[in-house]
């Protein structure tokens, strides 16, 4: 399938990307190329496959038991501090 | 001092019989950067003033007799997407500009427990997106073997430190062959463990269900001890695998006849450099002279394994990167603007095009209309390559092929086109997909002397066997072959 110029707006646009007008036309080529290629997946018949998200090993219940353990994050989490300044997020759009 | 031809082992001896001081080594290592590295550029960030700390507290252990661990005073690199706590971790990306880690990846804390004393941290493909260390936001790191040439990658900046003498060992990570093509361009061994086998907390997520660390070094033996020290489960990684962690180094000697080896046909076909295939075979001829069953296999859907692999890495990464928003980590851009545009301008200025294109490429496989056309499939035929696998591995021990269809490359020779770029991947992303473990090692050079690796893969948690095989290669002068 051809990837479009649009289409790479909208892509971006999802993806919180800006793309610059003349980056478009490259962008839609290149990843024309690369989704053609992929294409080739539909040579094979999966209807009767099922996915695998991930190659489970030997994993332990993920879920460990309600205690405190040992603290790794920032020192600055009890910092005090009076304000942060932020972006503005509410907009008229 | 060059590090060059200097083992692990020989070093931790060399420091017991008194011959050198570890402070002397850190030292001279930093003065060895200092004179080459300008030209190799495997390097963002040193760390000597913490690094001659650690080795004179080193030293003083060693002086007053207490028990040191088995890499006490052994320089290593550590690939910069793997936290170490108060030294900017880059991913060689614009984006995570001034950020410093306020934590230690596990595979690096056990490292240190061992003795290792951390040089610095290697240059890498943005957010190890890459085969060549060319898509770097900072520098191209160049092959020791011919500066013209890229050293691979995306874990470029840790084999060419290793191969040029700049450090003992190093960490990579491997999400596609990551550390393993760089050990094969320039001439070092590389291991990617079984998925899960070593923590990855502490490792920037590139592809979440893909990423493992590696290691490099000069010898299967260095990196046997190396896994024997950051293998093994960790709470702090929820994908962590609970699973023994066997004597890798004790049982390097056991004898490997009548270990059964296949050798997929898929890899040997189209594009492959004739003077690699030539060596490999005489890397087969070789374990046929030491006893092993050299059996020809099939894993048939081979060819269907880099569309999968780009699919799902770029899948999982346009999901793991979309943390980069400019509130968390690294640079702002336009931090008076409506958050939206905050956002966007923040991630267009600190991706570099690759990592940009990935995103793309991810955000529409995953997107209403075409998530079963593209992701769903992709998993699917992912099935369809571990079961290659799980097929091969009831007939044969070990899977051998090459590590890369070539040779290290020229600079810029594929940036322009990035299929290609994709293509050269070929040999090693079914290993990820599989989540298998896989060893790249040196199997002699090409015409030019430019090196060229041998890859051996083995079945979820058997690295002791692959180890095994591999150390026996080298100690059968196949390195040089």
């Amino acid at each position: 399938m051809k990837i479009s110029e649009a289409d790479v707006e909208y892509v971006a646009k999802l993806a919180m990307l800006q793309v610059a007008d003349d980056e478009k036309r490259e962008l839609a080529e290149q990843l024309s190329r690369i989704v053609e290629y992929v294409e080739q997946l539909n040579k094979l018949d999966v209807s009767r496959i099922e996915p695998t998200a991930q190659v489970v090993t030997s994993v332990k219940h993920a879920i460990r038991d309600d205690r405190v353990a040992a603290r790794t994050g920032s020192s600055d989490a009890g910092r005090t501090v009076k304000l942060f300044k932020v972006p503005k997020v509410i907009t008229d759009r | 001092m060059n590090l060059k031809n200097i083992t692990a082992e020989k070093l931790v001896s060399l420091y017991s019989n008194r011959g050198f001081t570890v402070t002397e080594v850190v030292t001279s290592t930093y003065q060895e950067i200092e004179r080459i590295d300008k030209d190799i550029r495997a390097f963002i960030t040193l760390c000597p003033l913490r690094a001659l700390e650690e080795a004179r507290r080193m030293d003083e252990q060693m002086a007053s007799g207490e028990q040191v661990g088995p890499l006490a005073g052994v320089p290593v690199a550590i690939k910069d997407n793997i936290a170490i706590r108060d030294i900017q971790t880059t991913c060689g990306s614009r984006i995570l500009e001034g950020y410093v880690p306020p934590y230690t990846a596990t595979a690096v804390e056990r490292l240190r427990r061992a003795g290792a004393i951390v040089i610095g941290k290697t240059n890498l493909d943005e957010f190890a997106m890459g085969s060549s260390t060319e898509n770097s936001a900072f520098f191209v790191t160049r092959n020791p073997h011919d500066l013209d040439r890229v050293p691979g990658g995306s874990s470029g900046g840790s084999a060419a430190s290793v191969a040029s003498g700049t450090s003992v060992l190093a960490l990579g990570s491997d999400t596609g062959g990551s550390v393993r093509t760089p050990a094969s361009f320039c001439g070092v061994v590389g291991v990617k463990p079984t998925y899960g086998r070593v923590s990855r907390y502490g490792l920037v997520a590139f592809a979440s269900s893909l990423d493992q660390i590696g290691t490099l070094s000069k010898s299967v033996r260095e990196s046997a001890q190396m896994l024997e020290v950051i293998c093994g489960f960790d709470h702090f990684d929820s994908t962590s695998a609970d699973h023994a962690v066997d004597e890798f180094v004790k049982n390097l000697d056991r004898p490997i006849k009548g270990v059964r080896i296949g050798v997929p046909k898929e890899y040997f076909i189209g594009g492959i450099d004739p003077e690699v295939k030539s060596k490999i075979e005489s890397g087969i001829h070789l374990y046929e002279g030491l006893g092993c069953d050299i059996q020809e296999i099939s894993l048939p859907h081979t060819e269907y394994a880099i569309a999968a692999y780009y699919v799902i890495a770029t899948a999982e990464a346009s999901s793991n990167l979309a943390r980069y928003d400019g509130v968390r980590y690294g640079i702002r851009k336009a931090g008076n603007s409506a958050l939206q545009e905050m956002y966007r301008e923040t991630r267009h200025s600190g991706f570099g095009k690759e990592v940009q294109r990935r995103i793309l490429l991810g955000t529409y496989a995953l997107s209403a209309g075409y998530y079963d056309a593209y992701y769903l499939k992709a998993l699917k035929v992912r099935t369809l390559i571990l079961r290659d696998f799980q097929q091969a591995f009831e007939r044969v021990d070990i899977i051998l092929t090459p590590t890369s269809p070539t040779v290290a490359f020229k600079i810029g020779e594929k940036t322009a086109d990035p299929l290609s770029m994709y293509l050269s991947d070929l040999c090693t992303i079914t290993c990820n997909l599989a989540g298998l473990p896989g060893i790249s090692v040196p199997c002699g050079r090409n015409s030019q002397g430019l090196p060229i690796g041998l890859q051996l893969m083995a079945n979820h948690f058997q690295e002791s066997l692959m180890l095994r095989v591999a150390h026996q290669f080298e100690k059968a002068g196949g390195f040089s072959l």
